[in-house]
């Protein structure tokens, strides 16, 4: 079962595993950039991934949530599709990153020293969106995949359902928002929020219907909405075209004017031609990313080089590879006793339809996580604006909006499954699952107290204040009586009284920072006196200079 | 062969593959630097190469930022004057000098990829802008391009993680990003112990000479403790090095200034790029 589609996956991802590793050991070098073109080919394919993950979500979730009579296997294939979708969609950020190992600092967290991550940022909203849909669209195919013989779980479907609808739209405006709030002339424009999503449905879409031909399956429904997405698709480039004057013509006609042969009865019985249309479709989106991030003068498709194309291969290699033996490995818990697929017959409907008394139900299990989600975010908001920590940087609340949905449905989403889960899942998952939280909370420890902080060699130059008397002055006549003329001890005073004062080694100064030392000198410190009366700011950076020169001499 | 033999012939084959492991392998080539020459080469090649001209358009004389955190006594900035500049390209060779500025590799220098932080357009040299209201600073994820309350643009080279939102959203594209590794590859010099060398994978560009003002600042307060310090005779390695005292650096804010004295008899102009987004360099021509 399935085992051509996972050798054609495998050897995809083989081919396309070369060009990887020799992006992730060239960095940025390996693929395509030219003078404006600094991003390239890993941030088109991520956000043409992304796209693609929001079909499994919008046909379960909003399905779901508004009523859409679409039977669970179904919804299971497309679901698998979006989490194995969004693994993919992740290595291109991180691909994408000069340095890779400092991915960490774009997370808004602060840590020892103070930094925190540049809200104003839509990589920062970007990072914390997708994280928050990645986790939450994990707990509901989970919950979806459980729920089928435990009656608590198949509770929970719907009000997360409901908690998934609004993500799914705000994760792809995040998104477009990477391209719009910049100044580049051909990623400007209000419309790129819808645009992106509405490129983002119309590819996923495509996706399904292709994973659905795999399973024999065909969903009328989802055929239906490609064609009428595409010609939103097709406004959009109209639109765009009027605006910018930007025209692709494979992008329009493989988007827009190949899926209207289903229009034509013969052609859209046959399936071998519905997947054709999909393909299309997916790959027209696919060239109008590259075309979106590749804004250039020159022709893009000479500079295509082999590393650009293997990294196409190895996204698609890894998704196909990963979907199937997935989709082979959860057999059982993702067919369960269906043996129909697509939309369901007349009479499931109509229980599948909501109730009047189900919306409120749901409502009261969505209340209580809805509160605590929402004071969660709140809490956060108002944490981040008083601790923000660069007084030249205008943070305003509208730059933390964007994150405040994925906080409240992460919230939510916890809340809401935390109890149903203790209650229904074996011991060894719960071991399985504190454990993770300890390693959570190691990684959180580590993120606090930041990277190395070795000063760059020859970044402060202390030899030429040698000759400098003030704060020579000021140090014989404060400093001196106790922490020695000369920087060690003053003997006298150490063989007098207890409080010996700190060894001003050359470790201790670097390792404090200069402004810690001002503030020592400022402010006072246990048995330091606080010489804030006596001395100006200046003062006292001119007598830490002076002590580092003192701690250089002296040992 | 029988099975003595054998093991005989595989212990000597694997004895000589140790020694052949155990010998000096000179597998780092980095030893190669760089000559001035070669760096002067690559000024005259940029500058053969020159990029279209901007449009200018004229401003107002800048004056403090809004930010909260601003200085009121000091905005550093410079004035380009476009009617002594003969664009010799000399400014470039100082920067990089100063900047400890790597060379490009073959491959980027065909490309028109150079690491230089100032560059021809149209015949004018053209750098950071310091852009008072810098949208660089604002898409930087980590914070690492951020803003001194002096009025400089300036990188957090140990902060950056590379994600080149700065470089994509400078309206000008005046950062550079360290595609490759300088210091392996035998690209960059260090001509001033000042400056760090910057590593592969981050951002870089005009920092107006940092470290020549950070030095005066410290300098100044050790020298005057409780004097304000305005960074009055500090200089650019561009402006040093102009043999025509084209580009003139100054503090705004300092009526004393040469930069304010220049700037008040001749007529202020920016690109139309980032005219709008209160720049601290600009370019001057035609006397009021």
């Amino acid at each position: 079962m399935y085992r051509i589609p996972i050798c054609i996956g495998m050897v995809l991802l083989l081919l396309g595993a070369a060009a990887f590793g020799v992006s992730l050991w060239d960095g940025p070098a390996a693929w395509h950039t030219d003078m404006r073109t600094l991003w390239g080919t890993p941030i088109a394919l991520f956000v043409l991934w992304i796209g693609l993950a929001h079909a499994g979500t919008l046909i379960s979730a909003i399905f779901l949530a508004l009523g859409f009579p679409l039977d669970r296997r179904t919804s299971m294939i497309a679901e698998l599709s979006t989490l194995c979708s969004l693994v993919v969609a992740a290595m291109f950020p991180l691909l994408h990153l000069g340095i890779i190992e400092n991915f960490y600092m774009v997370v808004p967290f602060l840590d020892a020293r103070g930094n925190f991550a540049n809200m104003r940022s839509p990589l920062v909203w970007d990072c914390c969106s997708i994280a928050v849909y990645a986790i939450a669209s994990s707990i509901f195919f989970v919950t979806h995949l459980l729920s089928e013989k435990r009656e608590s779980l198949k509770k929970m479907v719907r009000p997360m359902s409901w908690l998934l609808f609004p993500l799914v739209l705000w994760v792809h405006t995040v998104v477009s928002l990477d391209f719009a709030v910049t100044f580049v002339p051909e990623w400007r424009g209000a419309f790129f929020p819808l645009y992106f999503i509405c490129g983002a449905i119309y590819s996923g879409l495509a996706l399904v219907i292709i994973l659905l031909m795999a399973e024999h399956c065909r969903v009328r429904l989802l055929e239906k909405l490609m064609l009428a997405l595409s010609w939103v698709m097709a406004a959009f480039w109209l639109w765009e075209f009027m605006l910018k004057g930007t025209f692709s013509f494979e992008v329009v006609f493989l988007g827009a004017i190949v899926p209207q042969l289903l229009w034509l009865r013969p052609i859209r019985d046959n399936s071998f031609v519905i997947m054709l249309v999909a393909v299309s479709a997916i790959l027209s989106l696919g060239l109008e990313r590259y075309v979106l991030v590749t804004p250039s003068e020159y022709n893009v498709a000479n500079a295509f080089g082999w590393v650009d194309m293997g990294l196409v291969v190895f996204s698609l290699g890894l998704f196909v590879t990963l979907f199937f033996m997935l989709r082979v490995r959860l057999r059982k818990p993702l067919e369960g006793d269906d043996v129909v697929m697509g939309e369901l017959s007349v009479q499931d409907e109509e229980s599948a339809s909501p109730v009047k008394g189900e919306l409120s139900n749901n409502f009261h299990l969505l209340r209580l996580p809805l509160l605590v989600g929402f004071l969660a975010m709140l809490l956060y908001v108002l944490w981040a604006v008083s601790v923000f920590p660069d007084p030249m940087t205008s943070l305003s609340v509208a730059n933390i909006v964007p994150l405040c949905l994925p906080l409240l449905v992460l919230v939510a989403m916890v809340v809401l499954c935390a109890r149903p889960f203790w209650l229904v899942l074996n011991r060894r998952t719960k071991y399985a699952f504190v454990a993770l939280m300890g390693v959570a909370g190691v990684l959180a420890g580590m993120f606090w107290a930041g990277g190395s902080s070795v000063a760059a060699p020859g970044a402060v130059s202390v030899q030429e204040l040698a000759t400098f008397k003030p704060a020579e002055k000021v140090w014989e006549a404060r400093c001196a009586s106790c922490h020695g003329k000369d920087g060690l001890f003053n003997e006298k005073f150490v063989r007098e009284f207890y409080p010996v004062p700190q060894k001003l080694s050359l470790e201790r100064l670097d390792s404090l920072g200069t402004d810690s030392l001002v503030s020592v000198i400022m402010h006072g410190r246990i048995n330091m006196n606080a010489y804030g009366d006596r001395l100006t700011e200046e003062d006292a950076r001119g007598l830490v200079l002076y002590m580092r020169l003192l701690a250089g001499e002296g040992r | 062969m029988d099975r003595r033999e054998f093991i005989k012939a595989c212990s000597v084959v694997l004895l000589m593959q140790a020694f052949a492991g155990c010998r000096r392998v000179t597998l780092d080539t980095s030893s190669s630097m760089p000559s001035l020459e070669d760096f002067v080469n690559e000024v005259k090649m940029a500058a053969s190469r020159s990029k279209p001209g901007f449009d200018l358009v004229q401003i107002p004389m800048p004056s403090a930022l809004k930010q909260s955190g601003a200085s009121p006594l000091n905005r550093f900035g410079m004035a380009i004057d476009l009617d002594a500049c003969n664009g010799c390209g000399k400014c470039i060779l100082a920067c990089m000098q100063e900047n400890n500025i790597p060379l490009s590799s073959k491959e980027r220098r065909a490309a028109g990829q150079f690491m230089h932080w100032i560059e021809m357009r149209g015949g004018t040299p053209s750098m950071c802008f310091h852009c008072g209201d810098a949208p660089c600073e604002k898409v930087c994820p980590t914070g690492a391009a951020t803003h001194t309350p002096d009025g400089l643009s300036t990188m957090m080279y140990k902060r950056c993680t590379g994600s080149r939102f700065c470089g994509a959203n400078c309206p000008v594209g005046a950062r550079k990003f360290n595609y490759d590794d300088a210091v392996k590859e035998g690209l960059s010099r260090r001509f001033n112990s000042e400056v760090p060398l910057r590593s592969k994978g981050v951002m870089e560009k005009c920092s107006l000479c940092l470290q020549r003002l950070q030095d005066h600042k410290y300098s100044h307060m050790a020298q005057f403790p409780g004097n304000e310090w305005r960074g009055t005779g500090v200089e650019t390695a561009c402006a040093g090095a102009c043999p025509k005292h084209a580009i003139i650096f100054g503090n705004w804010l300092d009526p004393a200034s040469p930069l304010v004295k220049a700037a008040k008899r001749k007529n202020i102009y920016a690109p139309a790029e980032v005219a709008a987004l209160d720049p601290s360099v600009v370019y001057l021509r035609g006397n009021r």
